[in-house]
């Protein structure tokens, strides 16, 4: 199923070993040219910048194919109307033709083949959409297939993303169709989730090939991140706000309530626990983003603190959580440890604080008050975004 | 840590590609199962001062005539001796190579130190005019004191702050997000030249300081600064200024700003820069054909012009990647 030659495959993982192993220091600058003179290589951008760029080039080169088509179909069509319902179609047989020449012609990762895959997804999205004048449930369900077929043939990561939503949306719609399934939704999706997270955990356990690992562990993952948003007393409470229509009038609460503010608090510990012993860096950064938003959930429903004295207060609780953790574990040379790990550093996160600074607390010119606290909007960890690596 | 990763350093001491010896390195480095939480606690700290600075800043201004100003004045210049204190007790002095703490809280408390001071002068300006109402001057000594501080510490993140209040005294906001939406030349179109100037003067800065050996790793943020702000600048002129000879002024700045971060990103060896480079040239190449085909009359050629541009696409993509791959290669050597 999978088009790419699979030597070349093999290579790739062998080359990003030996990148990790040298930045390590195990082995030397010239061994690792060596090793990737070797071994022939598929055409593909590593650094995250270039492949943007190679993406949008490569979705300008999509948008303007398509644009030739529609101005062929609509001056040399007799009926409009016709060329409309069926020109996504064409525009998604593009973006699969496009796709398999850029595997055909090595190009992996490189951000001109993310552009023609993501494009014939959004496309068939769009088809089936016109077809079906917008049911839902079906445009989920080839939105599914198709984006999984992107992965098996394309081993495309986005795609399995995609097929992960859509394979999650298809399973709501299909709740929607009954009555009682608007109500025990969240249930469902907890159970459907913890399964899909055993299923998925068992295969990567007897894995033997190499090639669907990280697929799998994106999967893995996603059903940690479904799991705790199910049953998080926020959604469950906003949902059933929009889906059944049900006011929370004062001094009332949802059904459940109690159990949904157990989940929303327990979960994220169990997955940082978990996570800590079983020494799993993908669970650990989703239960800091799950107790985040568990905060979130509180502040939301009841104001606590005024918004000033809960950061001041916050900020000084991390700093003492991390300043013990960075004292308890400094000195340890095995297991949990503060020294950098020489092969697996999640260090590019680390680069990117000083834009985090800039977009939070740059200055800006002749304000009434220059440096006023006006300028420190405490949430404003977003911006920037690709802007520069340092 | 997945037990794939040992299997490619297995396939590569089978190919020969690696010794015995370094095998056996790797492998007993791998067996002490090292999980190092060393970049989440880093962050952590880092989280923590922002939301206390954060914090801090709007309990002052919200409440900036209930409480007592010698009050807030007095706790915060509490604060920053507390975290100044440290940060010089710890810190090796002034050094002219890159330094880092022995300890990596202080780093981040060095980051606070130097954020509340310019909370602190802030306050002093808004309530005490201390500077009359020149404002530039207030803006000037935050930065001043932050150009120390991450001089003295060595801290990027501060150095940054200092550069966005440099510009800020120059009377532009160059924040990421300000830069991305281009907020700047709106109102007030002469600030472009001041602009450029700005930049030609981190330029020349980096110049100098690698000339004397100060602190040359922090040539790079100075460098993506001033190609973000002199690009920018040109760019959104070029779209705004329509006389003649003012336009072509434009073209000819960002033309040699483009040559000069060309040679230099491939000095450093910085992708970040040559990237941003090309993009920047590409949209100012695109503008300048825009305004030569701006005479011809689009009526009657748009089919035609539609049906060139996959074409055009094409060729920018093969130009791209021969672009890429030249530079890689350079960088290699």
């Amino acid at each position: 199923m999978i088009v790419y030659d699979k030597n070349l495959l093999d290579n790739l993982a062998l080359v990003e070993e030996a990148k990790s192993l040298e930045s390590a220091g195990f082995i030397s600058k010239e061994q690792k040219n060596l090793i990737k003179k070797e071994l022939p290589a598929f055409k593909r951008q590593s650094n995250i910048l270039v492949r943007l760029g190679f993406f949008l080039l490569g979705a300008f080169l999509y948008l303007s194919i398509c644009g030739v088509i529609a101005l062929i179909g609509l001056t040399g069509s007799n009926s409009e109307g016709f060329f409309f319902s069926i020109c996504c179609y064409i525009f998604a047989a593009i973006g699969f033709v496009g796709a398999e020449f850029l595997a055909n012609q090595k190009y992996y990762g490189h951000g001109l083949d993310d552009a023609f895959i993501l494009g014939a997804l959004l496309n068939v999205r769009f088809a089936i959409a016109i077809t079906t004048e917008g049911y839902e449930i079906q445009v989920a369900l080839f939105v599914a297939v198709a984006s999984f077929f992107m992965y098996r043939r394309y081993l495309h990561l986005l795609s399995l993303l995609v097929f992960c939503l859509a394979a999650a949306g298809v399973l709501f719609f299909a709740m929607f169709e009954f009555d009682i399934g608007k109500t025990i939704l969240p249930f469902v999706a907890m159970l459907a989730s913890a399964a899909f997270y055993f299923l998925t955990k068992r295969i990567i356990n007897n894995l033997k090939i190499s090639y669907y690992y990280s697929g799998l562990l994106l999967a893995n993952s996603f059903c940690l991140v479904l799991f705790y948003l199910s049953c998080n007393y926020l959604v469950v409470r906003e949902l059933s706000l929009t889906l059944l229509g049900s006011e929370v009038l004062p001094g009332q609460d949802i059904p459940f309530a109690i159990f949904f503010y157990a989940f929303t608090f327990i979960v994220p510990v169990v997955y940082l626990v978990q996570a800590l012993k079983t020494k799993d860096r993908m669970m650990l950064w989703i239960s800091f983003l799950a107790i985040g938003f568990s905060i979130y959930t509180i502040r939301f429903y009841y104001s606590v603190l005024p918004i000033e004295v809960a950061l001041t207060c916050g900020g000084l609780v991390l700093f003492t959580i991390a300043y013990f953790s960075i004292k308890k574990l400094k000195d340890k040379e095995v297991g949990l440890t503060f020294k950098p790990d020489r092969i697996n550093n999640s260090n590019t996160i680390l680069n990117a604080e000083a834009l985090i600074v800039a977009s939070a607390f740059g200055m800006k010119p002749e304000a009434k008050v220059p440096d006023s606290p006006m300028d420190f909007g405490g949430g404003g960890f977003s911006g920037g975004g690709s802007e520069g690596t340092f | 840590m997945s037990k794939f990763d040992g299997q490619a350093t297995k396939s590569l001491l089978d190919k020969n590609l690696i010794t015995e010896n370094q095998y056996q390195e790797i492998n007993a480095y791998r067996n002490l199962n090292i999980f190092s939480l060393n970049a989440e606690l880093k962050l952590f700290l880092y989280l923590s001062v922002l939301l206390f600075t954060s914090g801090i800043g709007i309990l002052i201004y919200n409440n900036i005539d209930s409480i007592g100003h010698i009050a807030i004045l007095s706790l915060l210049l509490l604060a920053i001796g507390i975290c100044f204190y440290y940060c010089f007790k710890n810190s090796k002095g002034f050094q002219k190579q890159e330094t880092a703490f022995e300890h990596p809280v202080v780093e981040y408390l060095a980051l606070a130190a130097s954020i509340l001071t310019c909370i602190f002068i802030g306050y002093l300006q808004f309530q005490y005019e201390p500077f009359g109402t020149n404002y530039r001057l207030a803006t000037l000594i935050p930065t001043i004191v932050s150009f120390f501080c991450a001089y003295y510490f060595d801290n990027k993140s501060i150095l940054t702050i200092a550069i966005t209040g440099l510009a800020a005294y120059v009377g532009l906001s160059v924040t990421p997000q300000d830069l991305l939406n281009n907020s700047n030349f709106y109102q007030d179109q002469t600030l472009s030249y001041s602009a450029i100037i700005l930049g030609v003067l981190l330029i020349l800065w980096t110049i100098y300081s690698s000339k004397i050996q100060l602190k040359t790793h922090f040539n790079i943020i100075y460098l993506t600064f001033a190609l973000h702000i002199i690009s920018i600048a040109t760019i959104s002129s070029l779209f705004d200024y329509f006389e003649y000879g003012i336009w072509f002024f434009f073209l000819l700045v960002l033309a040699g700003s483009s040559f000069y971060f060309y040679k230099i990103s491939h000095e450093l060896k910085a992708i970040s820069l040559y990237v941003f480079m090309i993009v920047y040239a590409y949209i100012g190449l695109n503008i300048f054909l825009i305004r030569i085909f701006e005479n011809i009359n689009f009526s009657d050629v748009w089919v035609l012009f539609i049906m060139i541009l996959p074409i055009y696409f094409i060729g920018s993509i093969l130009m791209f990647i021969k672009l890429i791959k030249k530079f890689n290669k350079e960088i290699a050597a």
